[in-house]
């Protein structure tokens, strides 16, 4: 938003430029592209550099001890026949469809709460942010293999009330949920940002509503969904385009192999031991491009539909 | 830029929440000229970062005073971290002029790192390299070939010096000898109230039968075994005693989808009759460290390890261990078909740029007594004949228990078996997969032996 407030005032003084005020632009344009450049140096060796040669290699045999041999398409065919990346796909794509929305809607109740004039809302603003924080640590996913072990603190609770709890990471059918659960966790972030979004919707909304005799569901239907369709889409796209690159959380719960039996065999994970456990970066490089393409595919999508359903005050 | 404030108080919220768009105070008040010396020290500090990057590549520079230094590493946990590192301290006494960088690190990071490292020209000069691995890194002409170089290998057992062995020559030297054992926790024994079994004589079914009968005398979550079937080894003492191998000399598998679907039925029966944890706790074990394991811990009777490895179990279990041969089908010790296997390799990187002084420390490493007396049998038994003799009295009792049992099972021992192929590196995690589908009741032993064959044989043909 200080982008648009600063576009309005580069635009207010157009037509009045002195020739002084042109060499100071000048200087100022200087002073910008040399600010820029540790970013702009980053952007090139870190960024694009490192991203062509993955392009480069994922048409390649490359097997990280010697030179990249050229196989043209052959990666991206061998993945039509790889059962375990189309695994890795149904787990990955599990994880974003389940674990996206869940994690909005709870993100979006607790805003709601809180914006109903809590007292000592930073306190709660910060402790709800929290997690986001910590969520994609490694010392937050090792808790969490503790916490949901068979000996762990959900079992043991589960234990006071006469129930055998399942080791819920260590089960194949249990342990995308806990993954899940821990994205779900995160909430902090969108809920921050929904936060705002609620605050700028005008009240006098709502108090023509309440005249009118409209219920609250009826208020959060009719006012509180549509005013807070841009900030919802901004989230999702956000969380999505997040979620499919998530990496650390399935690592480390489960000691990097996407176990038990492949069932947190995220993409990423599947790409990282295809590249440096299988020596087959090739591979893992079009693996990359792949998840790229799918990515842009899913955010287009959500560009497309955001016309349907996100409703601009303007 | 709140549109409609809501109220005063709302509008402040705003500006508080870090997503806020309050532009950044105080950047409209500098003048141009300052922004642009702001600049300047940005950019100036950009360029001493750069150039420090610079300096951290490339491999081991010679220092203007002709002092070498070398970069050496290997996985382990402290115990082999404090030996090593007195046995560099001896080395680089004898020889001042080189300097021994260590970099350690756990096993399961060890391999990323070092293929990454390989992949960028920056391998270290020593790599401990591990048998799995050995024939990936020096087929591919990771390894230099060390007989090309001053290493004296006349004091090495034969056996051990020919696992180093490949198609582009000598490009490691065995660091230990191992062999494939069962370690038992005497405590557990005891507290179930059950004789410790006698490994000349016990069967599989013994096994199965004793370890059920000490989970059932146990207290809750103790168990008689840990289940195998979490790496080769286990599978490969199976295979031979059944005639058949892990891998051929051709670099093929060396038997059917029948031959481990075998041994993923007598796993499942272990499974049903509670000799070894349930199939969660043993996906949990799988990611436990050394010192953290079941074994360790007193909650599990016994266990499948490498021999080298009872003395840092003995001290994480603070009790006495016992290394017991595995069972057979016959009952007889003879029909064991264990190995001597070469623990860990000395490798050097074939792009070291000073590679007389690697081979000069490996060679202290194999056949200096001071490096005997400093890593003792952390990496097994001594493979050469000389320094095992020299540092017998200062080896630690729980040492001499793993020198005595290699000793012991000499004469029974089976054929060498063949190296592993190009590849084989990705075989433990294939087991350890399917090990679990077949714990979790996701596929029969019958058809994780069939999807996993296929796999394995697709790792090593690449």
């Amino acid at each position: 938003m200080s982008a648009i407030s600063e576009l309005s005032s580069f635009t207010r003084r157009k037509g009045k430029v002195t020739a002084e005020e042109k060499k100071a632009n000048k200087r100022d344009n200087k002073a910008a592209y040399i600010s820029l450049l540790p970013w702009l140096v980053g952007l090139v060796a870190i960024t694009i550099g490192p991203m062509l040669m993955s392009l480069y290699l994922s048409f390649t045999d490359y097997n990280l001890l010697q030179p990249p041999e050229w196989t043209g398409l052959d990666n991206f065919t061998r993945m039509l026949s790889d059962a375990r990346l189309h695994n890795s796909l149904r787990v990955t794509f599990t994880y974003v469809f389940i674990g996206v929305p869940l994690q909005l809607a709870v993100a979006l109740l607790i805003a709601l709460v809180l914006d109903k004039g809590l007292r000592g809302l930073p306190f709660y603003r910060s402790v709800f942010y929290l997690p986001s924080l910590l969520g994609g640590s490694v010392a937050v996913a090792i808790l969490w293999k503790q916490i949901f072990g068979t000996t762990g603190l959900v079992n043991q609770v589960l234990a006071m009330f006469g129930i055998q709890g399942p080791g819920w990471i260590s089960d194949p059918s249990t342990a995308l949920g806990s993954i899940i659960l821990l994205h779900v966790w995160t909430f902090g972030a969108p809920m921050i940002i929904f936060l705002a979004g609620l605050r700028q919707i005008p009240a006098m909304y709502y108090e023509a509503a309440k005249v009118d005799g409209a219920s609250t569901l009826q208020q959060f239907w009719r006012i509180t969904m549509p005013m807070l369709s841009p900030i919802i889409f901004f989230n999702l796209v956000l969380q999505i385009i997040g979620s499919f690159q998530s990496f650390t959380q399935a690592f480390i719960v489960s000691g990097g192999n996407g176990g038990p039996s492949d069932s947190t065999m995220f993409f990423t994970l599947y790409l990282y031991q295809k590249g440096f456990g299988q020596f087959d970066m090739g591979y893992a490089s079009a693996m990359a491009w792949v998840l790229l393409l799918i990515i842009g595919v899913f955010t287009a999508i959500n560009f497309i539909a955001s016309k349907y359903w996100v409703f601009y005050d303007d | 830029m709140p549109l409609f404030p809501r109220a005063a108080s709302a509008a402040k919220h705003i500006a508080e929440a870090p997503t806020s768009g309050a532009s950044r105070p105080g950047s409209k008040v500098l003048s141009p000229r300052i922004r642009t010396r702001k600049a300047g020290a940005v950019a100036a500090a950009v360029a001493a970062v750069m150039a420090l990057s610079a300096c951290g590549g490339g491999a081991a520079p010679q220092n203007a005073d002709g002092t070498v230094e070398l970069r050496f590493s290997w996985w382990g946990g402290d115990k082999r971290a404090q030996l090593t590192q007195e046995a560099i301290k001896q080395f680089e006494a004898e020889n001042p002029k080189i300097k021994i960088k260590p970099e350690f690190g756990d096993w399961s990071g060890y391999w990323d790192k070092l293929a990454t490292q390989v992949a960028a020209n920056d391998a270290p000069d020593i790599i401990q390299m591990d048998e799995k691995y050995i024939t990936e890194y020096s087929s591919r002409g990771a390894l230099l070939d060390l007989s090309k170089y001053d290493v004296d290998t006349s004091k090495l057992d034969e056996a051990a010096l020919n696992a180093g062995k490949g198609e582009k020559g000598l490009t490691g030297i065995a660091a230990g000898i191992n062999a494939a054992t069962i370690l038992a926790n005497p405590a557990v024994f005891q507290a179930a109230g059950v004789p410790l079994p006698d490994d000349t004589k016990w069967t599989w079914e013994d096994f199965g039968r004793i370890a059920a009968e000490i989970t059932a005398k146990s207290p809750k979550g103790t168990y008689g075994a840990a289940a195998y079937g979490t790496d080769e080894a286990s599978l490969g003492v199976w295979l031979r005693q059944n005639g058949k191998s892990l891998y051929t000399s051709d670099g093929k598998l060396g038997f059917e989808p029948g031959d481990i679907a075998e041994w993923w039925a007598f796993l499942k029966k272990l499974s049903k009759d509670k000799a070894v944890p349930s199939a969660s706790e043993v996906v949990e074990a799988e990611a436990a460290p050394l010192d953290q394991s079941g074994l360790a811990t007193g909650k599990n009777g016994m266990a499948f390890w490498w021999s080298n490895q009872a003395p840092a179990l003995e001290k994480a279990s603070g009790g006495d261990l016992k290394i017991l041969r595995f069972p057979t089908k016959t009952g007889s010790a003879a029909d064991t078909e264990l190995w001597y296997k070469a623990s860990q390799f000395w490798s050097a990187s074939s792009r070291t740029k000073h590679p007389q002084e690697t081979a000069k420390f490996i060679n202290f490493l194999t056949n200096n007594v001071k490096a005997g007396e400093a890593l003792l049998a952390d990496r097994g038994v001594y493979p050469n004949s000389e320094v095992r003799a020299a540092i017998q009295p200062k080896l630690t009792p729980a040492d001499v228990k793993v020198v005595n049992f290699i000793d012991q099972i000499k004469d029974e021992l089976g054929e060498a078996p063949a190296p592993p192929p190009k590849g084989a590196g990705a075989i433990q995690e294939i087991i350890k997969r399917y090990t679990s589908e077949v714990l979790f009741e996701r596929l029969s032993p019958e058809d994780a032996g069939k999807k996993a064959t296929d796999e394995m044989k697709s790792a090593i043909s690449n």
